[in-house]
C-alpha cells in the first residue's frame, strides 16, 4: 500500500511537471497542445545525447553519492532544458505563430496533433526504436518503512531525487509567477489578453516565456521518466493522456491545480494496478478524465471553462 | 498641437465590414471630450481601434501629431495612451498591488514614486493593496481600472463607459476623480451612455451615429440640443 | 499479360482502401467540416466497428467471446450501432464543454481502446487480433480479382449512398442549424440544450460512419489487429479531410483518394530507395512527410483543394445572432 502511494507520487511528479506546461499553454495560447508530450520525449533524448557527448569528452564520471548518475547527467539535463526550449520556440515560430496570425483558433489543435506525429517520428528516425537508459548502474533501494507496516516502503535514491527536484521546480515556478514582472504578465495575459496589451505587455514575449517554461519543465519531466523507467520514443505519447487528465482535473489554467492533478492521476494509476492489472494502468487517466468532465468540468481549482 | 486626432477612420472586426465608418475627432491637450451616441453606434469600436485592439482599414490616428495608425496596442501604452475598457478592465486574478505594479513595469523611471502618487490619489486602493481585484465592488473596481490605466503616465486617457453599472452616487465619485486626473495634466476621452453626467464634466462632446461623427460641439450646446436628446429617446435607460 | 492482371488487382486493392477511407472521412467531415467538432479518436471509432463486425460474423472463436457466425449485414449494422453508442457516451460527457475537451476525450477513447484491443484477449484476441473474418460472396466468387472488384462495388455503393444521404442532411434545415452553431459560438450558446442535441446527433452519425468504415475494412482484409488502429490512422484521415477541403463532401472524398495515393506512392518509393535494414526507420520519414504536407496545407491553403461551398445564407447567420442578443 505505502509502496503504491510512493510509486504514485513518483509518476505523479512526472505528470505534474508535464501538466504545468499543458495548462500554461492552454491558458495563454488557448489551445490543447497535443505536441506537449513530444517535448518530454525530446527533452529525455536530448539529455541522453548531451550525456553521451559529455562522457565522450570528459570521460565517464563516478556516480554522485547514492545516485545512479554522476554530474554529467545534471549538466546534460541543463543542456536539454535549453535545447528543448529552443525546439518549442522553433515549432511556435514555424507553425503556431502563423496560425495565430490567421486567427483560426481550432486549427491550432489540429496542427499540434500533426506536429506531435512529425516530432515523434523524426525522433524515432534519429534515435531508432530501441529503449535506452541513462545509466546501467544497479541501485540499492533504501528501506524507509519495514515490511510489516502497511506493506513497507522501499525507495531508490534516484526516486528521491525526482521527488526533491520536482518540489524545487514547483516552488521556483511559484516564486517566478508571483514575484517577477514576466510571471505576473503571464498570469495577467491568461485571464485577459486584451487588457494585458493595453497595459503595455508585449503578448509575444509572454508567449515566448510560456513556451520556455513549459519546455524546460517538460525536459525535466522527460529526464525523470527516462531515469525512473527508460527512454522510449513513445514516452511522451503514453504520458499525453495523463497530462491532459491532470491539467483538466486541476482546473485548466491553474498551475497549482496541474501539480495536484498530476499527483492525483499518478496515485490513481499506481493504486489501480492491483485492481485492474498493470496493462490497464494507462486507462486510469481516461477514467479520471471522463469522471471529471461529467462531475466538475471546471476542475478542482478552476473558475473558467 | 492636438493631443489626439482621428481622421476619417474606418475600422471593424471582419474585413469588409467596417463598424466605424469615416469618423473624425480632434481632442485638444488637457480637454475632456465626451463621445456619445446610441447603443451600437460604434463608440467602443472607435476607441478600441484607436488603442490598437481593432484593425483599422482606412484613415489615420495621430497622438500628439505623431501617426500611430495600426500600431500594436502595447506600443501605444508606452507612447502615452491609456485605455480603460468598459468591462473586464482589471486583472481579477491579481491583487490591487500587482495590477498596478504590472502596469508600472512600462515606466522608465523608478516606479515606487509613481505608485505612491497613485495611492495618494486613490486612498481606498492603498488601504487594501493585497486584496484580489476580483473581490472588489463595482465602484472600487472602476477606481482600480482608472488607476491601472494611469500608472504608465499616459498623456491621453480613454475610458469606455466608466459609469456603466454604478449607482448615481458612485458615478459622481468616479467622475469627480476624473476631474482630479485632468487637473494633473491628462487629456481625457470619455465614451458614455450617461449623457447628462458626461456632459457635466466634459468640455466638448461628439455624437457618433452608425459609425460616423454627427454632431460636435461644446458640452453646454450639446446638453441643450434637442437632436441629441432625440437620439437617446427611448433607449437612454436601456443600458447595454 | 499477367502484369496487367497484377496492376489491375493492385489498382482495385488501392481503390477499395481509398473508398473505405473516404467513407470514414465523410463521417469526420460531418463532425468537423459541418459542425466544428474536433474528434481526435477516429481510429478508436473505426476499431470499434471493425471488432464488432468481426465478433458478430466470424465463426466461433475458441477460448474467447464472440464469433457468432451471423450474416455479414448484421455485422455491419452492429458495427454502426456500437460506434454510435460509444460516441453517444463520449458526446454526453464532452460535447457540452469547449471543443478542446472533446478533442482530449476522443483522444482518450483511442488510447483506451488500443489498450483494450491489446489486453482484453477474451474479447479482442490481444496483440494477434481477430482472424477468419468472413469475406462476403467469397463462396460464390473464387477469383481474387473478381472478388476485389465486387467488394469495391459494394464499398462504392455504400460510399455513394452515404454521400447522397449526407448531402441531403447538410442542406436540410438540420444541416443549416449545424453550421450556424459552428459559425457562431454565441448563437450556439443561445440555443443552449438544443445546440448540444444537434452536436450530439452530428457526432453520433459521424462515428457510425467511422464504425461502418472499420467493418468494411475488417471484411476486406479478413483479419484485424490493434496495430491497424494506431494514432497514425487518425492522422491520415484528418490529413485527407484537410487536404480535400473540410465542409465539402466531395472534397472529403477527393482528399481520401489523393492522400491515400500520396501515402501509397511515398511508401513504395521509400521501399524502393531505402535498403531493407533501414526500412523501419524510413517508414518514420514517411509520416514526417505527410505531417509536413498537412501543416503546409493548414498554413498555405487552409480551405483545402475544394474548400467549403457557401450554403449558409447570410440571413441564417443574422437570425442566429439576433437570437443570441435577446
Ligand atoms: N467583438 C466584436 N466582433 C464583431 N462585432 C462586434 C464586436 N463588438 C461589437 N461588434 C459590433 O459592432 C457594432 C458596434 O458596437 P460597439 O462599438 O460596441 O457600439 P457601442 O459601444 O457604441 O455600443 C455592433 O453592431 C456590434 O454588434
Ligand atoms: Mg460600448
Amino acid at each position: 500500500m505505502l509502496q503504491l502511494v510512493a510509486d504514485g507520487f513518483i509518476i505523479g511528479s512526472v505528470i505534474a511537471l508535464g501538466a504545468i506546461g499543458v495548462t500554461l499553454v492552454y491558458s495563454i495560447l488557448r489551445f490543447a497542445n497535443f505536441a506537449h508530450g513530444e517535448l518530454l520525449t525530446w527533452g529525455a533524448y536530448l539529455a541522453w545525447t548531451a550525456l553521451i557527448g559529455i562522457v565522450a569528452v570528459w570521460g565517464p564520471a563516478e556516480p554522485l553519492g547514492p545516485f545512479s548518475f554522476g554530474w554529467p547527467l545534471l549538466v546534460a539535463l541543463a543542456v536539454s532544458a535549453v535545447a528543448t526550449a529552443a525546439l518549442a520556440l522553433l515549432v511556435d515560430r514555424l507553425l503556431f505563430r502563423q496560425l495565430r496570425r490567421h486567427g483560426n483558433a481550432i486549427t491550432l489543435i489540429m496542427a499540434s496533433f500533426g506536429a506531435a506525429l512529425v516530432l515523434r517520428n523524426l525522433l524515432q528516425f534519429i534515435y531508432g526504436a530501441v529503449p535506452e537508459y541513462y545509466s546501467r548502474e544497479i541501485q540499492v533501494a533504501i528501506r524507509l518503512v519495514p515490511r510489516d507496516v502497511l506493506g513497507g516502503l522501499r525507495i531508490t535514491p534516484d526516486q528521491l531525487f525526482v521527488l526533491g527536484l520536482t518540489a524545487v521546480s514547483v516552488v521556483g515556478l511559484h516564486i517566478f509567477l508571483t514575484r517577477t514582472t514576466v510571471g505576473k504578465a503571464m498570469r495577467a495575459t491568461s485571464v485577459n489578453p486584451q487588457l494585458a496589451r493595453v497595459t503595455g505587455i508585449d503578448v509575444d514575449r509572454v508567449i515566448r516565456a510560456t513556451w520556455i517554461i513549459g519546455a524546460v519543465l517538460a525536459a525535466v519531466a522527460g529526464v525523470f521518466s527516462g531515469l525512473t523507467v527508460q527512454l522510449r520514443p513513445q514516452l511522451g505519447l503514453d504520458l499525453l493522456l495523463p497530462l491532459f487528465a491532470a491539467a483538466i482535473l486541476g482546473g485548466i489554467g491553474s498551475v497549482y491545480g496541474a501539480v495536484v492533478g498530476g499527483l492525483i492521476v499518478g496515485l490513481a494509476e499506481s493504486l489501480s494496478v492491483p485492481l485492474v492489472g498493470a496493462e490497464y494502468r494507462a486507462a486510469t487517466a481516461f477514467v479520471v478524465l471522463i469522471a471529471i468532465l461529467l462531475i466538475r468540468p471546471t476542475g478542482l481549482f478552476g473558475e473558467r471553462t | 498641437m492636438t493631443a489626439l486626432r482621428v481622421v476619417d477612420l474606418e475600422a471593424g472586426y471582419e474585413p469588409g465590414l467596417p463598424i466605424v465608418r469615416g469618423t473624425s475627432l480632434a481632442v485638444e491637450p488637457n480637454e475632456i471630450v465626451a463621445v456619445l451616441g446610441p447603443n451600437g453606434a460604434g463608440k467602443s469600436t472607435l476607441i478600441k481601434a484607436i488603442a490598437g485592439l481593432v484593425p483599422v482599414s482606412a484613415g489615420k490616428v495621430l497622438l500628439h501629431d505623431r501617426d500611430i495608425t495600426g500600431r500594436a496596442a502595447h506600443h501605444l501604452a508606452h507612447e502615452g495612451l491609456g485605455f480603460v475598457p468598459q468591462t473586464e478592465n482589471v486583472f481579477v486574478n491579481l491583487s490591487i498591488e500587482d495590477n498596478l505594479d504590472l502596469a508600472a513595469s512600462i515606466l522608465k523611471v523608478p516606479k515606487k514614486q509613481r505608485l505612491r502618487d497613485l495611492y495618494d490619489l486613490f486612498p481606498d486602493l492603498a488601504r487594501q493593496r493585497r486584496l484580489l481585484a476580483g473581490r472588489l465592488s463595482g465602484g472600487q473596481r472602476q477606481m482600480l481600472a482608472v488607476a491601472r490605466a494611469l500608472v504608465g503616465e499616459p498623456k491621453v486617457l480613454m475610458l469606455d463607459e466608466p459609469s456603466a453599472g454604478l449607482s448615481p452616487k458612485l458615478v459622481g465619485i468616479v467622475f469627480e476623480k476624473l476631474l482630479d486626473v485632468r487637473a494633473t495634466g491628462v487629456t481625457i476621452v470619455l465614451v458614455e451612455q450617461n449623457v447628462k453626467a458626461a456632459l457635466a464634466i466634459a468640455d466638448r462632446g461628439a455624437v457618433l451615429v452608425e459609425g460616423s461623427t454627427r454632431i460636435v460641439g461644446t458640452a453646454r450646446d450639446l446638453a441643450g440640443d434637442p437632436q441629441v436628446a432625440a437620439l437617446y429617446l427611448g433607449q437612454h435607460r436601456g443600458g447595454s | 499479360m499477367p502484369d496487367l492482371i497484377g496492376l489491375l488487382s493492385y489498382g482495385t486493392f488501392f481503390l477499395v482502401f481509398a473508398t473505405i477511407f473516404a467513407l470514414v472521412v465523410l463521417g469526420l467531415n460531418l463532425q468537423w467540416g459541418f459542425t466544428g467538432l474536433f474528434n481526435v479518436g477516429v481510429a478508436g471509432f473505426v476499431a470499434i466497428g471493425a471488432y464488432t463486425s468481426a465478433l458478430i460474423t466470424a465463426p466461433d472463436y475458441p477460448d474467447q467471446l464472440g464469433g457468432l457466425g451471423l450474416p455479414i449485414p448484421l455485422g455491419w449494422l452492429g458495427a454502426m450501432a456500437t460506434s454510435g453508442i460509444a460516441a453517444f457516451i463520449i458526446g454526453v460527457a464532452a460535447l457540452r464543454l469547449r471543443h478542446d475537451y472533446l478533442a482530449i476525450a476522443t483522444f482518450g477513447v483511442a488510447v483506451t481502446l488500443q489498450l483494450v484491443a491489446l489486453n482484453a484477449k477474451g474479447l479482442t484476441g490481444g496483440p494477434f487480433g481477430l482472424q477468419f473474418i468472413p469475406k462476403p460472396f467469397a463462396e460464390v466468387i473464387d477469383d481474387n480479382l473478381a472478388w476485389n472488384v465486387t467488394y469495391l462495388a459494394v464499398a462504392a455503393a455504400l460510399l455513394g449512398l452515404s454521400y447522397v444521404a449526407l448531402e441531403r442532411l447538410v442542406r436540410s434545415p438540420w444541416g443549416r442549424v449545424l453550421r450556424a452553431i459552428r459559425e457562431d459560438e454565441t448563437a450556439a450558446e443561445s440555443l443552449g440544450k438544443r445546440a448540444f442535441r444537434f452536436r450530439l446527433q452530428a457526432f453520433v452519425i459521424g462515428c457510425m460512419l467511422m464504425g461502418l468504415g472499420g467493418a468494411l475494412y475488417a471484411h476486406f482484409v479478413g483479419y484485424i489487429a490493434p496495430e491497424d488502429f494506431l494514432p497514425i490512422l487518425t492522422f491520415q484521415l484528418w490529413t485527407m479531410l484537410i487536404v480535400g477541403g473540410s465542409g465539402n463532401n466531395r472534397g472529403a472524398i477527393l482528399g481520401a483518394f489523393v492522400v491515400w495515393a500520396l501515402w501509397t506512392l511515398s511508401g513504395n518509393a521509400l521501399r524502393e530507395i531505402v535498403p531493407s535494414e533501414y526500412q523501419a526507420r524510413a517508414a518514420t520519414l514517411q509520416v514526417v512527410l505527410i505531417g509536413l504536407l498537412l501543416m503546409l496545407i493548414l498554413l498555405l491553403r487552409p480551405r483545402g483543394l475544394l474548400g467549403e461551398e457557401t450554403v449558409v445564407s447570410r440571413h441564417m447567420r443574422d437570425e442566429a445572432a439576433d437570437t443570441a442578443e435577446e
